[in-house]
């Protein structure tokens, strides 16, 4: 987990913000092409991504890899919850703390990521532990170590 | 191993729907099937459905509606984790159906 992916208590006030933000530390870093933030934002007006796991609430936006250089996650710990529509029912509103920005590159060979990044998602101690965590470090070390 | 081909399916036939067939692939291994996967989005599914490669379809984004002509599940349960049981044992049901129907 590259720890430049990564930022905490973060004050941002909509999911465009969010995804903005983390997009373009993906793209500093080359992971994702210039195109990438604009196509993650279309994509999440027209197929949202935000999931309630019983009473957490996460999203994960992402895009068609053709935008992607390098698989890559970045996160976000927001200050204070920001509405994501949900991916099962669009009308409705969640309020998210977590973000994890998803550059996914080649799917069928990522399937084992994918599968490891959902029990990620859907694990509520895992999410706790993020929420509470002290700093980047400790984030980067509890994904590591579902996600490895 | 017996053999099931499954067509899962979202919004942009690529992330979640890979998540869906990971997880489908793992879950239904241990029951004894050898599962074969398929990604597509929800405007491509009614093709492929209807090529007669698929046993199945699972999608996480809506279908477009149509005639597909094999059974179609809801698999949102497999994002959130929460009542993920009753679907794998509803996907399993299912292909014991198919089965004894061939």
């Amino acid at each position: 987990m590259d720890l430049d992916l990564i930022k905490i208590d973060l004050n941002l006030f909509t999911d465009r913000a969010v995804i903005k933000e983390l997009g373009t530390l993906m793209e500093k870093k080359n992971y994702v092409k210039k195109s990438y933030v604009e196509a993650v934002l279309k994509r999440e007006e027209k197929l949202p991504t935000g999931l309630n796991i019983g009473g957490t609430c996460v999203a994960i936006p992402h895009t068609d890899p053709v935008h992607v250089n390098d698989a890559a996650i970045a996160v976000a710990r927001l200050n204070t919850p920001v509405k994501f529509h949900s991916m099962i029912d669009p009308i409705q509103e969640l309020d998210v703390k977590l973000v994890f920005l998803l550059a996914v590159k080649n799917p069928k060979e990522q399937v084992d990521l994918l599968t490891k990044l959902m029990a990620l998602f859907q694990n509520i101690s895992v999410l706790k532990q993020i929420e509470i965590a002290a700093n980047k470090e400790t984030i980067a070390a509890i994904i590591d170590r579902v996600i490895c | 191993m017996k053999k099931v081909s499954i067509l899962s399916v979202c919004g942009s036939g690529t992330v979640t729907s890979s998540m869906v067939a990971g997880k489908l692939k793992e879950k239904l291994r241990e029951k004894g099937y050898d599962v074969f996967t398929t990604e597509s989005r929800p405007t491509e599914a009614l093709n492929l459905a209807k090529s007669g490669r698929f046993d199945l379809i699972t999608y996480t984004s809506p279908l477009v509606p149509g005639d597909y002509g094999i059974p179609t599940l809801n698999a949102f349960a497999c994002l959130t984790g929460i009542g993920e049981e009753e679907f794998l044992d509803n996907v399993l049901k299912t292909i014991e159906k198919i089965s004894a129907d061939k």
